[in-house]
């Protein structure tokens, strides 16, 4: 039997895997697929917690409407990033964190 | 006209200047420019003498939308920051297209309405769902404002840290909002104050998620530890970006915490206390984050986003407090009055910054040196900007931190009262540091500097509301406390 626990932990790992590597990772490409698994962590811990939040037997919609407004966001905010980081590419050469070090104190 | 019609309409006239511009690209940029300030300006009108009351509000909108005095205070508030940005924006055009591809602006003119709309959404958002969505309407538009002058290596880079940190910012809400919702059962905000305090509610899941969606949104008004890429945000995006940033951004993000804070901290809350000590300690560090290396800063613009930091630390501290009965404003007033302080001296301050761009100056403090005797008016309103985001008495920027100490003092937090003391007093080092600057003889054959009429007009208008707010408050006062009529509690 899979209860939230068990969502919730998957979701947890998730959670962590994307922001370990949004700390670790160097390409700013994959750092910017692990937020995106972020978010998608976020989304399974909504869907969970709507699917045993029932109401008259029924599952509460109020966390899934805001599933569905995270992924339209989500490919909002990749089309608007991707279109940054390929401008950055076709000035630095590169996509490396390094690449973006010139403002300093 | 509903108030809601007139967001719609503001949103909409955005995407009409942004096709407009598609498929007649040689439509001049002074005309675009021009009708989004005049467009702004017919909805701050209309927004003054529509019905401000909830009933107004279209049927299918209501459960997601209020108009309390907040609201209305907030929506006001946005609409005279992006007019001020929209009109910054045309004043420093001639160098800001030597760094944009096509040498042009056009989003420079349609996504601020963007922007402005979604943070009048924000301001009467009454659910979590509403908040978020918002929310990265503003983020979103924000991304591609910052690295919009593309051919600036420190713009684009601005924008690839702002986007990095900006979307992990978001990631970390949701998760928030998740949690939240796990403990309550609702997205609402008065549904979670419900829930909180009922003594069944899980106290380790809200407290949880509480603390995550704090984080979320304490990247957005940058707390510390999340202060980081401010600086360099602040200081690689376009000058009249970085104002929008610095005001427009802050205040939306400051309502959402207000409402997120009076809903956790509310009457009975189970997890009121915990939180109250977290915003306590991030609002102090965040004053002392923000103050103390600013002392040490050569760039003007950084250390005007230090001081942004800092300045959020205030009104982090100011929201800590609850119930300051002093001056009829509850936490939420003091953040709106200091907010309403804070526009017109930073815009002053970067209206400054633009025009010495705009003659072909630097931004760094040495360029300020023998300012007053290029050009006496701008030094004086420069030094009444700083003078005022020091808090000098007299200056608005002094009523807005004397209602913080006295807010601290009022219920005994010793620690955050000294800490912002010292913050303060950092404050005015690095402030008088470049006024001095300003003041000193030596280079004596500096070129003479030169602005425009409507230059000298608006920022002799927010100089004057700087010493106004600074002198007679009341009025300013009166519209933020909460017996206000046109308020139906709902």
């Amino acid at each position: 039997m899979i209860t939230l626990g068990h969502y919730l932990v998957v979701s947890g790992m998730l959670f962590s895997l994307g922001l370990a590597g949004v700390i670790a990772r160097r390409n700013i490409i994959i750092v910017y697929m692990c937020l995106e698994m972020m978010l998608s962590a976020a989304n399974l811990a909504l869907v969970g917690f709507s699917r045993f939040h029932l109401t008259n037997g029924l599952p509460d919609y109020t966390a899934q409407s805001l599933v569905f407004f995270t992924i339209t966001v989500a490919a909002a905010e990749v089309a608007v990033g991707l279109a940054i980081i390929v401008a950055l590419f076709r000035s630095k050469q590169s996509v490396d964190v390094e690449s973006v070090t010139k403002l300093q104190g | 006209m509903s108030v809601f019609t007139i967001e719609a309409g503001l949103a909409l006239l955005g995407l009409a200047l942004l096709l407009l511009e598609a498929f007649k690209p040689d439509i001049s940029r002074r005309t675009l420019g021009l009708t989004a300030i005049a467009g702004t300006s017919l909805a701050l009108v209309l927004f003054i003498f529509a019905p401000h009351d909830n009933a107004s509000l279209p049927g299918f909108i209501q459960p997601w939308h209020q108009l309390d005095s907040l609201a209305l205070f907030y929506k006001g508030f946005s609409l005279v920051i992006t007019i001020l940005v929209l009109w910054l924006t045309l004043e420093c055009a001639p160098y800001l297209t030597r760094f944009t591809v096509d040498g042009k602006l056009a989003e420079m003119f349609s996504l601020p309405l963007i922007v402005c709309a979604g943070m009048m959404w924000m301001a009467s958002a009454r659910d979590l769902v509403t908040v978020f969505v918002a929310l990265e309407l503003v983020t979103v538009s924000f991304y591609v404002l910052v690295a919009f002058a593309r051919k600036s290596a420190f713009s684009l880079e601005a924008g690839v840290k702002y986007l990095i940190l900006g979307a992990l910012s978001t990631g970390v809400l949701v998760y928030g909002i998740a949690w939240i919702y796990g403990a309550t059962g609702t997205m609402s905000f008065d549904g979670i104050a419900k829930a909180l305090a009922n003594p069944a509610t899980s106290k380790t899941t809200a407290l949880f998620g509480a603390a995550v969606l704090l984080c979320g949104l304490g990247f957005k008004v940058a707390a510390a530890p999340f202060h980081m890429w401010v600086p360099d945000v602040y200081q690689g995006a376009p000058t009249p970006v970085t104002a929008f940033l610095s005001v427009g951004s802050k205040a939306a993000g400051f309502v959402v915490l207000t409402r997120a804070l009076n809903a956790f901290m509310a009457e009975g809350s189970i997890i009121g206390s915990e939180i109250q000590a977290l915003i306590l300690v991030v609002g102090s560090l965040t004053v002392l984050l923000g103050s103390l290396p600013a002392m040490f800063q050569a760039s003007v613009k950084r250390l005007l986003a230090y001081s942004s930091i800092s300045h959020a630390g205030y009104l982090l501290l100011a929201l800590a407090c609850r119930e300051s009965a002093r001056f009829d404003l509850s936490s939420g007033g003091v953040v709106a009055f200091y907010l309403a302080t804070y526009l017109p001296m930073t815009v002053l301050g970067f209206l400054g910054l633009g025009l010495m761009r705009a003659n072909g100056l630097g931004e760094d403090i040495k360029d300020f040196t023998g300012l007053a005797k290029r050009n006496p008016l701008l030094a004086l309103l420069m030094t009444l900007s700083f003078a005022s985001l020091a808090g000098l008495p007299l200056t608005a920027g002094f009523l807005g931190k004397l209602f913080v100490f006295l807010g601290l003092a009022d219920h005994g937090y010793w620690g955050a009262l000294s800490c912002a003391v010292i913050a303060a007093a950092a404050g005015f080092y690095y402030y008088f540091k470049t006024i001095l600057a300003m003041y000193t003889t030596e280079g004596t054959d500096v070129p003479a500097l030169t602005f425009s009429g409507p230059a000298k007009a608006v920022a002799g208008a927010l100089a004057l509301a700087i010493l106004i707010l600074g002198v007679y408050p009341k009025p300013l006062q009166k519209v933020l406390t909460s017996d206000r009529p046109a308020v139906v509690a709902k």
